[in-house]
């Protein structure tokens, strides 16, 4: 029960990319609107008056812009109030909003200018579409359900500063009017913080780039956790805030039903970027638990050479080397120097963790040694990889090898990794210790409904 | 950045040992796992409650009660689709559901019901233990607290996957039942009158039976169940057909089964007067199990009584959890979820404690699916306002002729409910 605004842990590594400048100026804007704060649950069903103080109809929803938040604009302006003045629902100008006050709306003139709402562009309905939905608050990487939401004039505006995520407001809420307007401030997270998720009417239907960013910041592993947390319409939301290398990297990471559920969900088009910015043996996984057709019109739908590249890999049994093995393979002819194989690996970093080592092959394609980039590392920028190249040999298995065999291999030869080759001595792929423990260790048929109870 | 997580790619299986096979088998057993959580929903109905509502109404009525179960069948048919259809589209539980579409003040009501609705059931759990353990001569003062202790300790620290298993195998026993009708030789031919021909008993035995029974069988924690488990495994709309014939042959499965409770009884109790004791009802598994009816019995009402008693306030916690959502589901961690884990061990310890005062055990059991059956049609129109939306389930919603089925189903169960509580009233 502890957060507050800026308390979280995490906030210091996200922070530390962004700068401490960024960090100051934003820890005062929160003081300055802590005095401020209105509750929009508290507001909903209370007058809304003119400047006489007549009651000109009751408040009904807030409507947000979205799209204006940029860089510069963490927090969406009110672009207006729905009130209902009689039976009709009815759109009001922010401008003509004189003062927003605990449980009350005063209105700048006499004069209504009334008119039917009609959601534009980025526009949000909050009460309708945010409270009381999910959000996800990016710096605890999870997924929140709003209890209230806090609005503060900021910059001569009213805008959305917070989410409240306590218990309290929710019995707040549940209790007389004299509770309800009254904000409950001990477990507001910054609307900085906070990625919107949900179908158009939800997120306005456009992409957040300030927030997007910081959930770039996140694991793979914990976005992987809130795709997996979040229902049909929230996931999808989520991945297209994201960009495409980002998300794969997280589905990597989910649980084999999840994203056989994301991929069939998905538009074939986003499905297939996807699998092609995956690992080769994690797309290769995810397509083999899909059905034929599934896995057809997938294929189908990506570029030729990385559908062949997928296409050959399923080609293989699961329980056989070919079948674990990933095509990621930082290959080097003998006569490259260390300081030009560095380079290429750098630029293939992207793939570190499947790139425990670096093939080298003879001019025939065939494997001479697996070198591992601590030999790089200690070696001279300018020697050449034959000077690198000798005993002891790399150990290798075919294709058609067991997995249980490989395991066998591994342990003999206390190596993490092992490179496939072809009849012919052709590097074909590489298989890590852990891709083979995956395979070899079955999960006990866990029956898993209730996530909270897992043991 | 990758495969720290392919070890989880066999966990979506349930009960199947599975090690990498070929893309075929693989197939298989995702079948297998999407046939599931209609089947275990339904059979969970037959719990403590559910077996003695069964038997009483055998005893007391004889066949007379069938064409109720017909009736409930065809309404345990409709709302457990409902369910399913909302978990699959939706990928959300029922509480959460509530939560977003209704307003809070109502959500919160709805909740409270279901919490009321379930710690009655928690108390009938405990007290089908407690009568079980009696019937193999151990106290109650002994075996409710033990229970207590050990289901809570499973589900908290140790590994209720597995318990879940065993209380699931011990339950079986009632499979028993079907063989037990027959053998025991009941008048098939009044009961297949009764089972079919539209009837109804003018009195309020009658009646209150009625309503409990609807309350055993359409319970609600079994629709907050079933949505969960179908949103929780993952099942899609593409999926969602085999979902269906799954949820809708587990219903159909758990009636039988119910049916041949109350023909097993009807047949070897024929005192035609409420049950008083475990023992009695036990008499209905005499022709399978001589004289080992008794133990028999015990075994099954331990099962079936120890697994609902961790489900069921299991699943309430989840739903309440779910629509607060304080508790981020992303934490798999169950000491970080303290109000999950709160409202689970108040459950517990409340339902143990209610089952320790003395009095009838079996009466406790069938009071408890009374007031379930009251709190049902409640639940069920928040239910049906949601299959019905469009906003929530696009073009799954119920369409015309489902809504009607549907409304006119929920309307019967809210009106048996609704003179349940007036002959209550009356007769008091």
């Amino acid at each position: 029960m502890s957060e507050k605004t800026y308390a979280h842990p995490r906030w210091g590594r996200l922070w530390s990319l962004r700068g401490r400048e960024a960090r100051s100026e934003r820890a005062l804007t929160a003081r300055s609107v802590r005095e401020a704060l209105v509750s929009l649950a508290g507001l909903v069903g209370r007058p809304v008056r003119n400047q006489a103080g007549q009651e000109v109809g009751r408040f009904l929803d807030i409507v947000v812009n979205f799209a204006s938040i940029g860089e510069a604009e963490l927090y969406p302006p009110v672009t207006g109030l729905i009130i209902r003045v009689g039976r009709r629902r009815l759109w009001l100008q922010a401008a003509q909003i004189a003062e927003m006050t605990h449980g009350e709306v005063r209105l700048a003139s006499a004069r209504l200018d009334l008119q039917e709402f009609e959601r534009r562009p980025g526009e949000v309905e909050l009460a309708g579409s945010v409270l009381d939905h999910e959000l996800i608050d990016v710096d605890g990487h999870r997924v929140i359900r709003a209890s209230d939401l806090v609005l503060a004039p900021l910059r001569d505006e009213i805008r959305l500063v917070g989410v409240d995520v306590s218990v309290t407001s929710l019995l707040r809420r549940l209790g007389p009017a004299r509770f309800r307007i009254r904000p409950t401030p001990d477990r507001v997270i910054d609307w900085a913080a906070i990625q919107p998720i949900g179908d158009e009417g939800r997120v306005g239907g456009v992409r957040l780039r300030q927030p997007a960013k910081a959930l770039e910041a996140l694991r793979p592993a914990e976005l992987a956790g809130l795709l997996e947390s979040l229902g049909r319409g929230e996931r999808q939301s989520l991945l297209d805030a994201l960009d495409r290398s980002t998300a794969a990297d997280a589905v990597e990471e989910m649980g084999a039903e999840h994203v056989q559920r994301l991929l069939r969900d998905a538009s074939s088009e986003l499905a297939a970027e996807l699998l092609t910015e995956m690992e080769p043996d994690e797309a290769v996984d995810a397509l083999r638990d899909l059905s034929s057709e599934e896995r057809e019109r997938l294929l189908a739908a990506m570029a030729p050479n990385a559908s062949a590249r997928l296409a050959r890999l399923l080609g293989y049994d699961e329980d056989r080397a070919g079948g674990v093995m990933t095509s990621t393979l930082l290959t080097c002819k003998e006569h490259e120097t260390v300081a030009e194989v560095t380079g290429r690996l750098r630029k293939l970093s992207e793939h570190a963790v499947d790139l425990p080592g670096i093939v080298v092959i003879d001019h025939e394609g065939r494997l001479l040694d697996d070198l591992t980039a601590l030999e790089l590392l200690l070696a001279e920028p300018s020697t050449s990889l034959s000077e690198l190249v000798g005993p002891p040999w790399p150990v290798t298995v075919t294709p058609d090898t067991l997995v249980s065999e490989v395991a066998v291999q591994l342990i003999e030869n206390r190596s993490a990794s092992l490179v496939v080759v072809d009849d012919g001595g052709v590097p074909l792929g590489r298989i890590l210790a852990d891709d083979v423990l995956d395979a070899l260790v079955s999960e006990k048929g866990h029956f898993q409904l209730f996530r909270l109870a897992r043991p | 950045m990758s495969r720290r997580h392919a070890a989880e790619t066999e966990r979506a299986q349930p009960g199947v040992a599975v090690h990498p096979g070929s893309p075929r088998r693989r197939r298989l057993f995702v079948v297998l796992a999407i046939l599931g959580p209609g089947l275990i929903a339904a059979n969970a109905g037959n719990d403590a409650g559910g077996i003695v509502t069964y038997a009483s109404a055998g005893a007391q009525f004889g066949y007379r009660t069938l064409f109720v179960m017909l009736v409930v069948t065809v309404g345990l048919v409709v709302v457990q689709e409902m369910c399913a259809r909302l978990g699959a589209y939706t990928g959300q539980g029922l509480g959460a559901l509530i939560r977003e579409q209704f307003s809070l003040r109502t959500a919160a009501f709805a909740l409270v019901l279901l919490m009321i609705a379930n710690t009655g059931l928690v108390v009938s759990e405990f007290a089908g233990i407690a009568a079980a353990m009696e019937l193999l001569h151990v106290s109650r003062y002994i075996s409710v607290p033990v229970a207590a202790l050990t289901i809570w300790a499973l589900v908290v620290l140790g590994n209720y996957r597995y318990a879940e298993r065993i209380f699931l195998v011990l339950g079986l026993v009632f499979i028993t039942y079907p063989i037990s009708a027959i053998l025991a030789g009941p008048h098939w031919g009044s009961a297949a009158t009764d089972l079919v021909i539209p009837h109804f008993l003018a009195n309020r035995d009658f009646l209150l039976l009625g309503v409990a029974l609807i309350g055993t069988t359409i319970t609600p924690y079994m629709q907050f169940y079933i949505a969960a488990a179908v949103a929780d495994r993952g099942v899609s709309p593409a999926d969602y057909p085999d979902t269906r014939i799954d949820t809708i042959s587990g219903a159909i499965f758990a009636d039988l089964i119910s049916i041949f409770i109350i023909v097993a009884t009807a047949a070897a109790v024929t005192t035609r007067a409420p049950l008083n004791s475990a023992a009695q009802a036990a008499n209905a598994l005499r022709p399978v199990a001589g004289r080992f009816a008794e133990q028999l019995f015990a075994i099954g009402l331990l099962g079936a009584s120890a697994l609902a008693a961790a489900v069921v306030p299991l699943s309430t916690s989840y739903a309440i959890a779910e629509a607060i959502g304080t508790e981020s589901s992303v934490s798999r961690r169950f000491s970080e979820a303290r109000l999950f884990l709160g409202l689970f061990t108040f459950e517990i310890v409340l339902g143990a404690g209610v089952a320790l005062v003395p009095g009838s055990l079996i009466r406790l059991l069938i009071n408890a699916q009374i007031l379930n059956g009251i709190i049902t049609p409640v639940l069920l129109c928040f239910i049906l306002t949601l299959a019905n939306r469009k906003s929530v389930l696009g073009d799954a919603a119920n369409g015309p002729v489902f809504r009607a089925v549907a409304t006119v189903t929920v309307a019967i169960v809210a009106i048996m409910a609704a003179a349940a509580v007036v002959t209550e009233i009356a007769g008091l």
